[in-house]
Order: structure tokens, then C-alpha cells, then sequence
């Protein structure tokens, strides 16, 4: 190091390095090199794209990424169910991913950003029209046509969801539909009363409120920020969320249901604002019903197994108040195939598999939902043992037989109507807006959201 | 694949024209050890370009298109300046964010100075064990941008996490802090100004260098400690404060993860805590709006620099540089 200052102690290195590598050369090849390598990496990655040549050998290795999103309980079924696709065609192996609910769609939307989806991702109807008008799935109507994708057993209405825009954009992974959970352990406690399927509003209100006098629990947790309380809740005053391009109600809805909730917190019904916050997440165990901090949750009525693990006391499920008839059979999830994958015939061969084959049904069971092939669905409820599956398998079939038509697949920006609700309730939780003005907010809101 | 293709592609070129290689070569050693010094820098070049430089250019570029982040990039349409329009006339959340951004620096930069400089002040002495409550008081700030630690802080904070235990000691019924919106930003406030630790440090170091000497004749002069403080550690510690203020107001400005794990990437409760860089998240991950959150972070870059340029123009008033004299 202090050798460096002198000239004498510079010039004998420099000269060996002359004559070790032609200086000239060496700054050629570097230079060279540097030009070579990123064409090398391009190249390689080129290569990847000429390879869908997989229906000309059937045995070629393929290696399929699948990402969903779900609990450890679900990865393991996934896992399972997967194995037994391998086992079946041993040159099919699969990269799998999967993470919570929250910040999956972000990273899906990353990943697709980097030209990287994977090749088989779970979506719902939340994004379906988002990433299906954006041509990022691959339209499975051919497959569905000539037989390779199998929907011949699933219910018309169910398959129908997944359809965007003319193209079948997504293949239905489970029915469910909108379940108020409760704590039947803190019920029985008291000798109170179960919710029911049918009560009105007003009743499930005035029957929260004597909850909360009684067992010392908030009865219910305050729906005003779930959308698809407030969308069974539209339904049965004859709107709906979307019609069309457009929304489909009114501002003077949004209020009306604004101060439904309004008068449940004031008659006591439901928590206090920050606790209401703490429910107003996906996140399965932060709900309010399994964390102790209200007697009923609002989820789908698929999630009760899940919920029961988080939670010691007894669950169970009854559909929303008001008119069942305003809920329906929701498609709860899909799997897509990614437009841009090399191995599309392996991929829709995949989920055909995960949704026909009796056996991966059976390992996957109704976790996503009751079996989209009802043939499957009904061997599945015949043989499960597990009691909380079991309930909400009955709940769901009980209310099959009431169900009403489906509404359309949202549309592009119904996240964004979805988070906005979450914030306008809020604002009249906490006594930051009236019911009115945060309506007129919302309403706006979602007009920008959906481009209207 | 690369190696054996180089050696062709340079060989050629070199035996083509040998005049001007070797009267290249004849630029000397001091020319050869530049181009040696741009190969070692080569990865960090490469990263420099593939991380930093060209993502931002091309965030430059789709922040005037309605690039949305699923669509493929050579679709994107150019849409002028309607996204910088939308920002600053017609988007809310842009106002409301930059109000709780501003906010946000305001209190928590000069409290977390104030603390870290305090603490610095206490532990500048030699007292038995000084060397472990420095590092304990280092501690927090390299748990620093940690998730785990926004976690922690969620669950201390809310209804009844350990805060409001230790105020039901006393008899005081705390707020559910992190879920009030009249709180919730003050309890990221809270958090930031604990991570006191990496101005602290830097403080401390400032501290070690003021002289003696200055001391001793102010104390021989007859100043008090209050009056020493004023007149001879700020003053000398001016560069360092200034250091800190510019480092930590850019920190501030840039507040995100915190925010985000305590609102489970909302900003809520009713954006209460949306930071600007957590807006600019929702606006390109959440709701797709990638060429949007790109015009946000471009605006956001110049704020930056503009606040630091004014920082800068004041600290030519208060800053005092011990050399300055000399110059």
C-alpha cells in the first residue's frame, strides 16, 4: 500500500502485467466479455420460449409454478393433491408457492409486471376482471370445448362465473357463500338464543344488543365495511353492487346502510370502532368471532373449518340476515393459467386433474369451497369426517336450494370499491362523518374507480 | 457459454487492426489502471444500471402513460401529463397523504434529534458500564425497518396491549392507540422517535471531538452547564446536527414500513397513517395504477430535493464549521 507513490515501485507490475496478458488483449477481451455475457443471459432466456413443444413428447421434464394463497392447512392439501398429479406423470413436477391472503395479489401483480406469472396462479372474483381484460390468463374456452378442461359436471351458473369478457378466464375452484359465524360455546354459556337463517336485520340487531347485555361480548361485529354484507344487503333491497358497466345502487343506499349500522352501534350491538377495525381485515385469525371480541363474524361460509382452528369454543354458520334468496352460489376462488406460460396443455391439464380426479378431490376436500363437480361434491360430503366441514357443507347445501341467480363478475377496480367502503364506514364508526356525507364520498369514490 | 464465445468475437478484431491497439497500449500504465478500475467497478456499475439507473428512467418514461402493471409493456399508451394533472387536482388521497407525510416529519425529526441528541449527552460521560447502555440505547435503530418490530409495536399499542396495562397501573384507561385514528400516526411517531439510535451514534462521535479545551476556558470563565451547552457543544456540534437533521428528514419523508405492517397495507385506520410512500404502493400494487405511482414517485423525488436544498441554503446561518477560518 505504501509502496503504491513510488514510479519505481508502479512500473515493474505494470510491465508483468503487460507481458502476462498483452495489454491491449486483455482490455479487448474484457470488453468483449462484457458484450457477450448479457447476450449469453438473453439467449438463455430466449431459450425458454421455443419450448412448448411439450404435446410432441409427452415425457419431456416440465416443471410448472403454481402460487396460491391460504393457510398452512390448505398448502398441505395443495401439496398432496399436487403429489399425486406427479405420481401419475412423473415428468411433471411443480414449483409451489403460497402465502396469506394479504399481499398476494400485490406480489401476483408484481410478478405478471415482470413478465414472471406463474404458470398456474389462484385468483378470485375480486381481480378475475382486472387480470382477465388485461389478457393476462389464458382463455380456456377451446380447452373447455374440446373436453380437455372438463366443466360438464359443474353447475352452469358455477363455470359461467369465471367467464370475462366472452373468454373463460378462470376455472371455478369451489362454491361457497356469504356465512355469519358464531360462537355457539359463548351462546349455550348464557343459555342465549342462535342466530338463524332467515331474521331480519332489525331481528339479528336487536338479538346482537341482548348478546352484548347478556354475555358481556359485542353480539356482532359491524359489518358496514364488508362489501358483501352490504352487497347481500343491495340484493335484497332489489340492487345490486354492479349493473352493467355501472354501479348498481345509489348514494341514498349507502347511507341507508350506513345508518342501519349506525343505530346497531348506538343500540349496543356491536364492538367500539377500533375493535371493529381489528375485524375489518381478510386475515382468517383476526376475526372477531375467534379472537373473543364479538359474538358473530362475517365471512364465507367455506372459511368455518379454518376459523375453528384458531379458536377453542364451538363455531356455527347461518347465512346473512334478511332474504337468503339474496345470496348465491359464488364461484369462492379460481385457478388460472397464465397466457404467457410454455406449457399451457400441461397447465390446463393440471387443474383439470385438481378439479375431476376423485382422488385429488377427495385430499383437497372442501377447503376451497364445496367441489365445483358435483359428482365430486357429493362423494366428498358423503364421506367427511370432520364435524366444523361437515356444518358448513350442510349450511351451503340448505342454502343451495335458495340461492338466486348470480351476479355479474365485478368489475375492473372492485378492489378499490372494496377498500374505499371499508374507509367510508370508518369515517362513520369513529364519528368522523355522518352517514351522509360518507356516502357522498363513497359513492364518488367507486364512480372513479370503475372509470363510470 | 460466455467464455467460449469471447475469445473468437475478440481475436478477430484484434488481428484486423494492430495499429491503433498497440498505439492504445502506449496510453501507459495510468490509463491501464483506469480501465482495471472500471472492471472492479463493473458489478457495482451493473447494478448501479440495472437496480437504480434504468428502472428510474423507465419509471420517468411510464409516469406519462397509463402503464397499469399487467398490461405488456409495449402497450402502454403515452398519456402526457394527465397523471401529474390528476395528482394535484383531482386525486384526495394525493393531498391527504402528503398532509400526513408533512405531519409526520414535522413532530417525529426533531423529536428523535432531540432524543438521540439527549441521550448522547448523558452517555458521553465515563461512568461504569457506559459501554453496554450505549449499545443497548443503539439497540432499537438495528432492529430498524424490521416488520417484526412494527409487529411488536401493534400489539403494545393496542386496546389492551402492554402500554395500556402500564397506564391501567395508574389508574389511566388508555386509547386502542394503533386503532384510533386520532392516534394512530402519533404511535408511528412514537416508534420512529425510539429508533433514536443511529443519530445517537453519530452524536456521540460529534461529542468525542469537541476539545477540551473549550470547556476549560468557558468553566474557567465562569459559564454554567447550560450555558456551555449553548455556546460551545452546539455550536461545535452544528455540523454534526446539520448531519443528522438532512439525513434524518429524508428517513422521515421515506417512513414506510411501519405504516404498513400497523395497517396491514391500508394506511387506516381511516388513513390515518397513509404515508405517502405507502399511497404510492396502494396506487401501483394494489389498484394497478403503475404509471400513476410512478409520476407520485417522481414528484415525491423532487420534494425530496427540494427540502434538502432548502435545509441546505439554512444551514449556511447555523452551521459553524471550526475550520471555517482557515479557509
Amino acid at each position: 500500500m505504501h509502496r503504491a507513490p513510488s514510479p519505481r515501485a508502479v512500473e515493474p507490475t505494470t510491465r508483468h502485467h503487460r507481458t502476462a496478458f498483452s495489454g491491449p488483449g486483455l482490455r479487448r477481451r474484457l470488453l468483449a466479455a462484457l458484450v457477450v455475457i448479457p447476450l449469453a443471459l438473453t439467449a438463455a432466456a430466449c431459450g425458454d420460449d421455443g419450448g412448448s413443444e411439450a404435446a410432441a413428447d409427452p415425457n419431456k421434464p416440465v416443471e410448472l409454478s403454481i402460487f396460491w394463497w391460504g393457510a398452512e392447512g390448505r398448502a398441505k392439501l395443495t401439496e398432496d393433491a399436487l403429489a399425486l398429479y406427479t405420481k401419475k406423470h412423473p415428468n411433471v413436477t411443480f414449483k409451489k408457492t403460497w402465502q396469506a391472503n394479504q399481499g398476494y395479489f400485490d406480489k401476483l401483480a408484481t410478478l405478471t409486471a415482470g413478465g414472471d406469472a406463474p404458470d398456474i396462479f389462484q385468483i378470485d372474483d375480486n381481480y378475475l376482471t382486472e387480470y382477465a381484460s388485461r389478457n393476462v390468463t389464458l382463455d380456456l374456452m377451446s380447452y373447455k370445448d374440446s373436453g380437455k378442461l372438463d366443466l360438464s359436471k359443474f353447475p352452469e351458473s358455477l363455470w359461467n362465473y369465471g367467464v370475462v369478457e366472452g373468454k373463460l378466464a378462470g376455472v371455478a375452484f369451489g362454491e361457497n357463500t356469504q356465512g355469519l359465524v358464531f360462537n355457539k360455546t359463548l351462546l349455550d354459556k348464557f343459555s342465549l338464543p342462535a342466530p338463524t337463517t332467515g331474521q331480519s336485520w332489525e331481528d339479528h340487531i336487536a338479538w346482537a344488543a341482548n348478546v352484548s347485555k347478556v354475555a358481556k361480548v359485542p353480539g356482532t361485529q359491524d359489518p358496514s365495511a364488508d362489501y358483501k354484507a352490504f352487497w347481500v344487503w343491495l340484493r335484497q333491497q332489489g340492487k345490486d353492487l354492479y349493473k352493467d358497466k355501472a354501479l348498481g345502487f345509489t348514494e341514498q343506499d349507502v347511507a341507508a346502510w350506513f345508518t342501519l349500522w349506525q343505530g346497531a352501534r348506538s343500540a349496543g350491538a356491536t364492538p367500539t370502532p377500533d375493535v371493529i377495525h381489528e375485524g375489518n381485515v381478510t386475515d382468517i385469525s383476526k376475526q372477531l368471532v375467534v379472537t373473543g371480541k364479538a359474538g358473530t363474524s362475517w365471512v364465507w361460509a367455506n372459511q368455518m373449518p379454518e376459523l375453528k382452528k384458531n379458536t377453542k369454543d364451538e363455531l356455527g354458520v347461518v347465512a346473512y340476515p334478511g332474504d337468503p334468496s339474496a345470496q348465491w352460489a359464488r364461484a369462492s376462488m379460481y385457478f388460472s393459467v397464465f397466457r404467457g406460460t410454455d406449457n399451457k396443455d400441461v397447465a390446463v391439464d393440471v387443474i383439470n386433474f385438481l378439479s375431476n380426479d376423485p382422488e385429488a378431490a377427495k385430499v383437497l376436500g372442501t377447503d376451497r369451497g364445496l367441489p365445483s363437480n358435483l359428482d365430486i361434491r357429493k362423494a366428498v360430503s358423503d364421506s367427511v369426517s370432520d364435524a366444523n366441514m361437515k356444518q358448513s357443507i350442510a349450511v351451503q347445501t340448505e342454502l343451495g336450494t335458495k340461492f338466486g341467480a348470480s351476479p355479474q363478475v365485478p368489475l375492473k377496480g372492485h378492489s378499490k370499491v372494496r377498500s374505499e367502503l371499508i374507509k367510508a364506514a370508518e369515517e362513520v364508526q369513529f364519528g368522523r362523518k355522518s352517514p351522509a356525507d360518507a356516502a357522498k364520498a363513497y359513492f364518488a369514490a367507486c364512480q372513479a374507480a370503475i372509470g363510470a | 457459454m460466455a467464455i467460449s464465445t469471447a475469445p473468437p468475437a475478440a481475436r478477430p478484431a484484434g488481428s484486423a487492426s494492430p495499429g491503433p491497439a498497440s498505439r492504445r497500449g502506449r496510453g501507459g500504465p495510468r490509463r491501464r489502471e483506469n480501465i482495471a478500475g472500471y472492471v472492479f467497478l463493473s458489478p457495482w456499475l451493473l447494478g448501479l444500471m440495472g437496480i437504480t439507473a434504468i428502472p428510474m428512467l423507465l419509471s420517468l418514461y411510464l409516469s406519462f402513460t397509463n402503464y397499469d402493471a399487467l398490461t405488456d409493456l409495449s402497450a402502454v399508451e403515452w398519456i402526457g401529463f394527465d397523471n401529474y394533472r390528476t395528482m394535484f387536482t383531482a386525486d384526495p388521497s394525493f393531498w391527504h397523504a402528503v398532509r400526513v407525510t408533512v405531519t409526520f416529519a414535522l413532530v417525529a425529526v426533531p423529536l428523535k434529534l432531540a432524543a438521540a441528541l439527549g441521550v448522547a449527552l448523558l452517555l458521553n460521560r465515563a461512568f461504569r458500564g457506559v459501554g453496554l447502555f450505549r449499545g443497548l440505547f443503539y439497540l432499537p435503530s438495528l432492529l430498524g425497518g424490521s416488520v417484526a418490530l412494527a409487529i411488536v409495536w401493534v400489539n403494545m399499542f393496542n386496546r389492551d396491549g402492554a402500554f395500556n396495562s402500564l397506564l391501567g397501573l395508574f389508574g389511566i384507561t388508555g386509547a386502542p392507540w394503533v386503532n384510533d385514528p386520532r392516534w394512530a400516526l402519533e404511535t408511528l411517531m412514537a416508534l420512529a422517535i425510539w429508533q433514536f439510535g443511529a443519530p445517537m451514534v453519530i452524536f456521540l462521535a460529534g461529542l468525542k471531538q469537541i476539545p477540551v479545551e473549550l470547556y476549560e476556558a468557558a468553566s474557567v470563565d465562569g459559564a454554567n452547564a447550560w450555558r456551555q451547552f449553548r455556546a460551545v457543544t452546539l455550536p461545535m456540534l452544528s455540523p454534526v446536527i446539520f448531519f443528522n437533521l438532512v439525513l434524518e428528514t429524508i428517513n422521515g419523508f421515506q417512513g414506510f414500513t411501519a405504516a404498513f405492517v400497523l395497517s396491514n397495507g391500508t394506511g387506516g385506520p381511516v388513513d390515518s397513517t397513509l404515508m405517502y410512500t405507502l399511497n404510492l404502493y396502494i396506487k401501483g400494487f394494489t389498484e394497478l395504477q403503475m404509471g400513476y405511482a410512478s409520476a407520485m414517485a417522481w414528484v415525491f423525488l423532487v420534494a425530496i430535493a427540494l427540502i434538502t436544498v432548502v435545509l441546505f441554503s439554512t444551514g449556511r446561518f447555523w452551521v459553524h464549521y471550526s475550520d471555517g477560518e482557515d479557509r
